[in-house]
């Protein structure tokens, strides 16, 4: 191990039978003190930023630049004004569980970022050709940890509502809840062709993998889990167009009606962290996570000297940081340009489209596992022998336009049945109805 | 040391479980019913089990106590009265029947022997994880608890198959009996809002007739006129 | 050691508390403070709460969460064979083909019944 290895950012092998001593204990200091106390928040609140000067774009205008060059300094007084603002807690509220609730919320943020790896780290000991992960933890059971822990967000909201002890808070937390946990199956289920393909939970071992055999994403099955997740992920941090719980027109502000000031600057920081920490997952899990399609960069350099560790891991942490960003923008860009989806169809959406489609997708990513990751040599077909990938391909993408075209068939006999019923039933009886 | 944390770790759970007990909102006794339910994870990490510890926290604390509150909200009596509190002379006897169940426990653990061809749990005195491997190959010991999913995987589809398929049969039974809960009989128009107002309006006029006695045709109201007739 | 991990997981669990908690105590140090009868009112659009806060819920509520609880532990199920289908036959493959088709009958018994509508 190196100077800079041991000292400058920590990495922690698991799986070794190392003694905690007193630099194990620094090194885990350090990423608690400056990554998630320091930098996350930071990231988080610029990210406000980013979003009101995109959403702005969006909308012609120009966004917040009062305050400091460009607007900079606007989360900053942003901060200040929630701090200063009068904490006005209902009377009737229970005040323990409504302290409680955006703090549970706000810690399954943090908790999720502890296992993502944002860089490469070092070489691994026995096989060079992988990386231990620039990562405060790797458990072998790393993304179940991460599931595990941003499932207890649902449970978050639901006490927020309930402890305002207002009947509209408590109809819009149910219906978060609702929401949250429709939409939490496909985001695992569409997690478990990755799983296959590497063979570990880790999430450093699927960044090595990708760096064996290419993302994730550049397969049809992978494809679809990939948009699955991402439309997942918008529903599980409640925005637009799912962003029906919290939304001002419909139910005041749903949840988090009764919170004020900096109570409601948890929450709100709380969304964004989960954006952010949903954003990194996904760009690890689909988008190989550091690593650049073509050049074989992070064997390039090694990481053996000081400098070859510091020039890979910036350089991952760049390229891992530049992906996060452009699916947060993604995440941006929806919110600006779509509609709010409807309760109804929302809820039908995610158990009627997503999970089917979700749940057939892991079959085609064992089939694609077969034809692609399996086999030692290049398949024998037709006399020549085909690259991998090309048969794959030829399996699986029929196989997955097939599923799409049969699930959005299912679904829309149900949606011509419901329009033809409520032309019926309302034109019908003298009601003044849709005219046809 | 583990030995200390172990102790700490277990007067929490206890402290919450008798918060489940004694408290007298039902969403507050289910709160501390979740801190139990972390607990148990928390006692799951400390036996190296971090996948069951995962799995503790993700059904427990993500579905079944959601499913618990929502199950609170469904009925009226949130706030404890009279019916939830415990009966002034069935403490004593509460008291010496858990005291009992708590010795039968301790005995029959304490002097559990071991299946054939296995010793008692008691005979093992080294953590999986800490075993010098013998011959430089780690023991299947140590390998379930370094990549337990794997492990557990390889088990379910081959041991124990017929139980992971029952399991399955036993989720759709679940499922099953949910809907006969919620599926009341002739349902179909009460959630459809278009016919359920169709369903309201009909007695008042009798728009299945027009004019001529002829059977109306859908879409020709008596408040809309067609070009048709 | 594996531990280990978890020992960083609980030291994570008190500094973010401790985080989420430190604006809150700033808070109770800075800001104002001026109680009034409307501000300690629950808020309904503005006028008088109308009628008591806990309502009756519809069943729809209950369905949804039992389901998420079965499709739930259905994930917790595919997990571990994702993880050792590697190393595992055929078999692997039409055992969990039979495992899912039993609960996608169960999906679609809920789905035909009607009951997963929301209104």
């Amino acid at each position: 191990m190196n100077f800079a290895a041991e000292w400058t950012l920590p990495v922690m092998w698991a799986q070794q039978q190392v003694e905690l001593e007193w630099w194990t204990w620094l090194r885990w200091g350090l990423w608690l003190v400056l990554g998630f106390v320091g930098i996350f928040p930071g990231v988080v609140a610029y990210m406000v930023w980013a979003e009101r000067k995109v959403a702005a774009r969006f909308q012609d205008r120009i966004g917040p630049n009062r305050v400091g060059p460009l607007g900079l300094l606007q989360p900053i007084a942003d901060a200040i004004k929630l701090i200063t603002k009068e904490n006005i807690v209902p009377r009737a509220a229970d005040q323990v569980v409504h302290l409680m609730a955006p703090v549970l919320l706000l810690v399954s943020a943090f908790l999720v970022l502890a296992v993502v790896p944002f860089g490469f780290g070092t070489s691994q000991v026995d096989n060079p050709a992988h990386f231990n992960g620039f990562v405060p933890i790797d458990p072998p059971a790393g993304i179940l940890y991460l599931i595990a822990v941003a499932s207890v967000g649902a449970l978050a909201i639901f006490l927020a509502g309930w402890s305002s002890r207002n009947k509209y808070s408590l109809l819009g937390a149910m219906r978060a809840v609702a929401q949250l946990v429709s939409y939490e199956v496909p985001q695992v289920l569409s997690i478990i062709p990755v799983i296959l393909w590497t063979g570990s939970l880790s999430l450093v071992a699927i960044m090595n993998q990708q760096l064996d055999q290419g993302w994730f994403l550049w397969s049809p099955p992978g494809l679809l889990a990939f948009t699955l997740l991402m439309i997942a992920n918008l529903a599980e941090v409640n925005r637009t167009p799912f962003d029906l719980p919290e939304a001002e027109s419909e139910i005041i502000a749903g949840y988090h009606t009764e919170y004020s000031g900096m109570r409601f600057g948890l929450f709100f920081l709380a969304e964004y962290l989960s954006v952010f920490a949903v954003c990194a997952l996904t760009t690890v899990v689909f988008l190989g996570g550091g690593s650049l399609p073509f050049v074989d960069y992070p064997r390039l350099f090694g990481t053996e000297t000081n400098t070859a560790y510091l020039i890979t891991n910036g350089l991952a942490i760049g390229i891992t940081a530049a992906k996060i960003l452009f699916l947060v923008f993604v995440m941006f860009w929806v919110r600006a340009t779509l509609p709010r989806l409807r309760v109804d169809r929302l809820m039908n959406f995610a158990w009627k489209t997503m999970v089917p489609l979700s749940l057939a997708n892991v079959l085609i990513a064992a089939i694609w596992y077969e034809c692609v990751i399996r086999p030692g040599q290049p398949v024998q077909a037709l006399g020549f022998s085909l690259p991998k990938p090309v048969l794959g391909w030829l399996i699986t993408l029929p196989l997955v336009l097939a599923l799409l075209w049969l699930v959005f068939w299912i679904n829309r006999r149900e949606w011509n049945a419901e329009v033809k019923a409520a032309r019926t039933g309302l034109t019908r009886g003298g009601l003044p109805g849709i005219v046809r | 040391m583990s030995q200390t944390l172990f102790l700490a770790i277990s007067t929490l759970g206890l402290l919450a479980a008798v918060g489940t007990i004694l408290a007298r909102n039902l969403v507050h006794a289910g709160l501390y019913l979740v801190a139990f339910f972390f607990v148990v994870a928390c006692q799951f990490i400390l036996l190296e089990a971090e996948f069951l510890a995962v799995i503790q926290v993700l059904v427990y604390i993500g579905a079944v106590s959601i499913l618990l509150m929502f199950g609170i909200m469904l009925t009226r009596n949130i706030q404890g009265d009279a019916t939830t509190t415990v009966p002034q002379g069935w403490t004593l006897p509460a008291l010496v029947a858990g005291l009992g169940l708590f010795l039968v426990l301790g005995f029959g653990i304490n002097n559990h022997v071991g299946l054939k061809n296995k010793a008692a749990w008691s005979a093992t005195a080294t953590r999986p994880s800490s075993e010098i491997p013998k011959e430089g190959e780690a023991s299947p010991r140590t390998l379930a608890i370094n990549n337990m999913g794997q492990a557990v995987g390889i088990e379910l589809v081959t041991r124990y198959v017929v139980p992971f398929e029952v399991a399955g049969l036993l989720l759709t039974a679940a499922l099953v009996g949910a809907v006969a809960l919620a599926y009341r009989e002739g349902d179909d128009e009460g959630t459809n809002p278009a016919m359920r107002a169709r369903a309201e309006f009909e007695p008042l006029d009798a728009p299945d007739q027009n004019r001529n006695g002829q059977p109306d045709s859908p879409g020709s109201a008596s408040l809309t006129t067609t070009a048709k007739s | 050691m594996i531990i280990y991990n978890y020992i960083f997981v609980g030291l994570l669990l008190i500094v973010a508390i401790g985080f989420a908690l430190a604006p809150l105590v700033l808070v109770a140090l800075v800001a104002p403070r001026k109680q009034s009868l409307a501000k300690q009112d629950i808020y309904e659009c503005g006028v008088r709460t109308f009628g008591e806060t806990w309502i009756r819920f519809r069943i729809q509520y209950y369905i949804y969460a039992i389901m998420f609880l079965v499709f739930d532990i259905e994930t917790l199920f595919l997990y571990p064979w994702a993880v050792a289908y590697g190393g595992l036959g055929l078999f692997a493959l039409v055992e969990m083909i039979i495992f899912l088709a039993v609960l996608f009958v169960g999906l679609a018994y809920a789905w035909s019944k009607g009951v997963l509508r929301w209104v």
